[in-house]
């Protein structure tokens, strides 16, 4: 059999295999999930090999003859030493390493990532022309409906976050009220972060289904393969 | 009959089976739909929205001695939106003229698919691999690759995607560091990737940063584009399609949306119904028969 005709076959039996779940779990679904998750992982390894070890580490070492990479293995292999009471302290030495060093770049992405987002949270609410013109376009009174809808939506939201005042009393009413209003807002946010989750799930059958039309389907019969999708 | 008991009418059993259509008639429903409209389709428009222009003119606007990289952070499990995301933004890439490189961090398997996408769109525009684009490969490391990149973009990357050492590739003269970089563009679908760019290299280096992500994880990353760290974006197949109506070359990404919109008819019709059977029955529940 034509190997690229095997491969068709492949894809498409996989394709119903994993949909079978629709109807309820089942064995073959299990298969084809497992030979996924075995396929990908046996990728990474492949990859991982031929793009970096083999050429960062594996022919510098070997014909370059930079001998002190044959410590970097055996720095990494002293995280097993997790599995022996009495040299853990060599595994907890190299994950202190991996930590600080994780830690060490977390604090300098986290300025860069959220400083911005902060300032961009100052709104004007009488914005000048100036400011109209630096920004992103738009009328005067659009920029205004903008900026006033942000700011309340911000404030709200962040009472509903906001737990030191026990909503009661005239202070913690208002708060109350505030916070509920953010919990409306907040609940119209997930509503639209789900509607987004819908859009992805369902872009993802449709690509499946357009494979077993075009290219499965399509490969017996050409009135499938020519509809124009 | 006892008080409270629900009456049992033709309008309420609608209502109440409305409630409890078994899973699998709504499943084969909407693969019905989308069935039709792949073989069958009725074109709805697609207008693009301000994040995706804010992509292409971000492409437009790199200038002629700086390269592109394009991140493909992605995989099969998401190609039904990255990989037309990713058609798109390469077509934009060829049809400009602009020089770029993909490169990849995670998943792997991201590499391989996107590097198909740009042959096959190499050969339509006659581009040459090493002169108007290069793959540098999957480069595992995320954070500690990006900081490396940023001081001396060959040593960090080494070899690409053939094994060849990038310092052969013609296109790759006068690339030093980060500097020599105009634009990045992320295509994911995970989480963090995003963040690690900003916080490394658009940041620091006040190199422009655009991305693509799958329409679920898209919502987070709108503040982002509000505070001008995003130059544009692509969300979801959505974003994709409107690329392409860009670049004027309609694709896979037109066909998901014009099937797309129809599949979302079909489930706000089954939302309202199951809502409006809800609503009626509660009340029926409520109110005791006379």
């Amino acid at each position: 059999m034509n190997p690229e005709v095997l491969i068709l076959w492949g894809a498409a039996l996989a394709t119903l295999g994993v949909y079978s779940i629709l109807y309820r779990e089942n064995p073959v679904s299990r298969l084809f999930e497992h030979i996924f998750v075995g396929l990908s992982a046996g990728y990474l390894v492949f990859t991982t090999w031929t793009q970096n070890l083999e050429g960062k580490w594996w022919n510098p070492m070997v014909q370059e003859r930079h001998w002190y990479w044959i410590f970097a293995p055996v720095v990494g292999a002293l995280f097993y030493f997790i599995y022996s009471r009495r040299l853990v302290w060599l595994a907890r030495l190299v994950m202190g390493l991996f930590f600080g060093t994780a830690a060490g770049t977390f604090l300098r992405e986290f300025f860069p990532i959220y400083s911005p987002n902060i300032y961009a949270s100052f709104k004007s609410l009488r914005p000048t022309a100036a400011a109209l013109a630096a920004g992103p376009g738009g009328a005067w009174s659009d920029v205004i409906i903008h900026n006033w809808i942000f700011i309340v939506i911000l404030l709200t939201v962040m009472s509903y976050f906001f737990f030191s005042i026990p909503h009661e009393g005239p202070v913690g009413r208002n708060l109350g009220r505030t916070s509920l209003l953010g919990r409306w807002f907040l609940m119209i946010a997930f509503g639209a972060m789900f509607g987004n989750t819908v859009m992805a799930r369902i872009s993802l059958f449709i690509g499946r289904v357009q494979f077993l039309l075009k290219d499965w389907l399509g490969h017996y019969w050409p009135w499938f393969a020519s509809r124009g999708f | 009959m006892a008080e409270g008991q629900v009456e049992e009418s033709g309008t309420t059993g609608f209502w109440q089976r409305m409630q409890q259509i078994p899973r699998y008639y709504v499943y084969l429903l909407l693969a019905g739909v989308v069935v039709w409209q792949l073989l069958l389709p009725i074109r709805m428009p697609i207008v693009p929205s301000a994040a995706t222009i804010g992509l292409y003119e971000a492409i437009k606007a790199v200038p002629d001695d700086k390269l592109i990289v394009i991140s493909t952070d992605w995989d099969a499990s998401t190609q039904a939106e990255t990989g037309p995301q990713t058609t798109a933004v390469v077509n934009a890439c060829f049809q400009l003229k602009k020089r770029f490189a993909i490169m990849n961090m995670q998943p792997p398997m991201g590499v391989k698919l996107s590097n198909d996408i740009a042959v096959e769109l190499g050969k339509q525009y006659g581009a040459r691999y090493g002169v108007d684009w290069a793959n540098w490969g999957y480069k595992y490391g995320y954070g500690n690759v990006l900081m490396a990149m940023a001081k001396d973009i060959p040593k960090a990357i080494g070899d690409d995607f053939y094994g060849k050492p990038v310092t052969r590739l013609p296109m790759m003269a006068g690339v030093k560091d980060i500097k020599s970089v105009g634009l990045v563009i992320e295509i994911t679908g995970l989480a963090t990737m995003t963040e690690t760019w900003i916080g490394l290299i658009q940041g620091p280096y006040q190199v422009p940063f655009a991305s693509a992500y799958t329409a679920v994880m898209a919502p987070g990353y709108y503040p982002f584009l509000d505070s001008g760290q995003m130059k544009g974006m692509l969300v979801g197949a959505k974003g994709a399609a409107e690329m392409e109506v860009l670049v004027n070359r309609p694709g896979q990404a037109t066909t998901i949306m014009n099937v797309q919109s129809w599949a979302h008819v079909l489930i706000i019709a089954l939302i309202i119904l199951g809502n409006v059977g809800y609503v009626l029955g509660r009340r029926r529940r409520q109110e005791p028969v006379r």
